[in-house]
């Protein structure tokens, strides 16, 4: 459901939740968004930052400058003034993410979580059958088959989750239960309608299927001419594509991120319109697969 | 400079505000836990209040002063000593090179501050050098101090003698038992009257199972409105679950029947519902609650809670320093 009216729900002292509906629908997603972009250009007094989440977009404030009264009196406005979800264009980096699917390293996870947690199914075999795939091969084409839309981060700092942009790419799938131990750093997979990549290696519950050399996490500030001021890569609104290679190009990225010779292959000047969007997909067979 | 003789179970460079504007990235603001002790530390011994020092939890460090200096200790008491002399919290010390400070087991609330005059100096990491254990960022090299590392200090000159005005120190409760500020919502709709009025009365016990990312609480089920059971399913199978949603600090998250106050270096989002959430200026108390003590939660609005901590931040002056 979308709410006529967005509902302001206070956090504490100092943050405003404001809920757009209750549905996963990336409809929302941009309007979360839509309202940080608008926050961020009005330079509205007393905002510190915002966080889009799926349906949702958290305000921190400092409540010493602005009351919260007046604040949700603000961000109420600013909502009119979006009007319509068709009206948001949005800034939107596009990257391109090298991936070994059907990789190794995190087949050797999901036989080791079989072997000392709980026996399972190896996970691209899963995924592909509860969505009625041929095989693990069509999961490969459908899930790199579509440009990602990054919706919020978190879990992990610089973790994104990933929403298919195709919605001939939508699948869905279960998470872990219970969770990993561990992941591999770089690891590509889904839970819900989300995918999403592991910056570190660390536990989780997503199915897994593919693993990433490229660095998504920077520490050292190694890569800074494509993380900019922060050690994480993406930002809300950055959209991604993973582009399928094979064990032979994966140890060349690999050998290059090692050097710091590697290079981010991202696209920079594209805004993203929710009103092409949609027309586009409107004009989709969405039974159509990959 | 300050010698790490021994690090104590977890002593951690912070500044305040902490890491604050990567929310959306998923970095948490870190920070000293009870900021009222800690910015106090540094008033009295000359810095800003927010300037880099260390937080000791449960059990203090030895540390070896590595010049003549002013420090300052504040917080909880670790029955600090010089050498072998005991000194004062809440007022500020002259040090000499060579000598050690020794600070001991928590005999009242657990986090102790440590502030020397310049501050403590580690690389900024995104606009500050608080610690963020858990994905290895700030400090000296992501964690907590070790024994035998060396803390550089930023060279400036302190005042001994300063005190914290005895009306301008928090106080600890001697019988175990918190009242800790709590203010309704985000998600307060999917409780029933009933869980609000339990969540109030009930004495929660703060679980060992505690630290720096959340405070878990033990005590009884909660109790919903339909609103948690009859719901898309996209929100998730648990009555607690909702569509992955940004959690404000403080939040009171509803893991399954669990509630866990997520704090400084708490997640940025996730799928579980957060029916109150404890304001800023209470966050002192819990910085200072150890387990197996007992949290009361007072419900306060949430100008209540803005007046509140107006309050907390015109005590944490000059003005409460004599």
């Amino acid at each position: 459901m979308i709410y006529d009216e967005p509902k302001f729900m206070p956090g504490g002292d100092r943050y405003v939740l404001i809920e757009f509906g209750s549905e996963m629908n990336l409809e929302l997603n941009f309007i979360a968004q839509g309202l940080a972009s608008a926050i961020t250009a009005s330079k509205l007094k007393g905002v510190v930052e915002t966080a889009p989440c799926f349906a949702s977009l958290l305000v921190h404030y400092e409540p010493n400058t602005i009351r919260y009264s007046d604040i949700v009196k603000e961000l109420h406005a600013m909502v009119g003034q979006l009007g319509s979800p068709e009206n948001i264009e949005l800034d939107s980096r596009l990257f391109y993410i090298e991936t070994m699917y059907l990789d190794p390293w995190t087949k050797a996870c999901i036989e080791d979580y079989s072997a000392k947690i709980t026996p399972k199914e190896y996970d691209p075999a899963f995924v592909a059958r509860i969505n009625g795939l041929a095989d693990e091969h069509q999961l490969v084409r459908v899930h790199s088959g579509t440009e990602y839309w990054v919706a919020s981060l978190g879990f992990w700092p610089g973790l994104p989750f990933l929403m298919p942009l195709d919605p001939r790419a939508m699948i869905t799938c279960p998470k872990y239960n219970p969770p990993r131990t561990w992941t591999p750093q770089g690891t590509v997979g889904m839970g819900g309608s989300a995918s999403a990549i592991y910056p570190v290696a660390t536990p989780g519950g997503y199915q897994l299927f593919g693993r990433t050399p490229v660095p998504i996490w920077d520490y050292e500030r190694r890569f800074k001419a494509a993380f900019g001021d922060s050690i994480v890569l993406f930002r809300p609104g950055d959209r991604l594509k993973f582009v399928t290679i094979g064990r032979e190009q994966y140890a060349d990225v690999e050998a290059r991120v090692k050097d710091a010779s590697y290079i981010h292959n991202v696209v920079g000047y594209q805004r993203f319109s929710v009103k092409n969007y949609k027309a586009w997909i409107a004009s989709l067979d969405r039974t159509e697969r990959f | 400079m300050l010698e790490i003789l021994k690090p104590g179970l977890e002593t951690s460079i912070q500044d305040y505000p902490g890491r604050i504007g990567y929310w959306n990235q998923g970095f948490p603001p870190s920070g000293p836990m009870d900021s009222w002790s800690f910015r106090m530390a540094n008033l009295l011994v000359g810095n800003l209040g927010g300037a880099p020092g260390l937080e000791a939890q449960y059990m203090g460090p030895t540390i070896k002063l590595g010049a003549d200096t002013v420090i300052a200790v504040t917080g909880a008491d670790m029955r600090p000593k010089l050498d072998d002399k005991p000194i004062p919290l809440w007022e500020s010390v002259a040090v000499k090179a060579g000598q050690t400070l020794t600070l001991g087991p928590a005999v009242s609330g657990a986090r102790t501050y440590l502030a020397v005059a310049g501050g403590v100096d580690a690389p900024d990491m995104l606009g500050s050098v608080s610690t963020f254990h858990k994905a290895g960022v700030g400090g000296l090299d992501g964690h907590a101090v070790k024994a035998g590392q060396t803390l550089p200090v930023k060279s400036a000159k302190g005042t001994a003698g300063r005190k914290v005005k005895a009306d301008k120190r928090p106080t600890f409760p001697s019988d175990k038992h918190w009242t800790v500020e709590a203010v309704r919502g985000p998600n307060d709709d999917w409780i029933d009257e009933a869980g609000h009025k339990q969540f109030l009365s009930f004495a929660w016990k703060l679980s060992a199972r505690s630290d720096r990312t959340g405070y878990r609480l033990e005590g009884p089920d909660w109790t919903f409105t339909p609103k948690a059971t009859n719901k898309a399913p996209e929100h998730g199978s648990f009555p607690s679950n909702i569509i992955d949603q940004g959690y404000p600090l403080g939040a009171v998250n509803l893991g399954g029947q669990t509630p866990i106050i997520l704090v400084n270096d708490g997640p940025s989002m996730g799928g579980f519902i957060c029916p109150w959430t404890v304001p800023s200026a209470a966050f002192w108390k819990l910085g200072q609650a150890k387990p197996n003590e007992f949290l009361h939660f007072k419900e306060l609005s949430v100008d209540e809670a803005q007046d509140l901590r107006r309050k907390l931040d015109a005590t944490c002056t000059l003005d409460s320093i004599e």
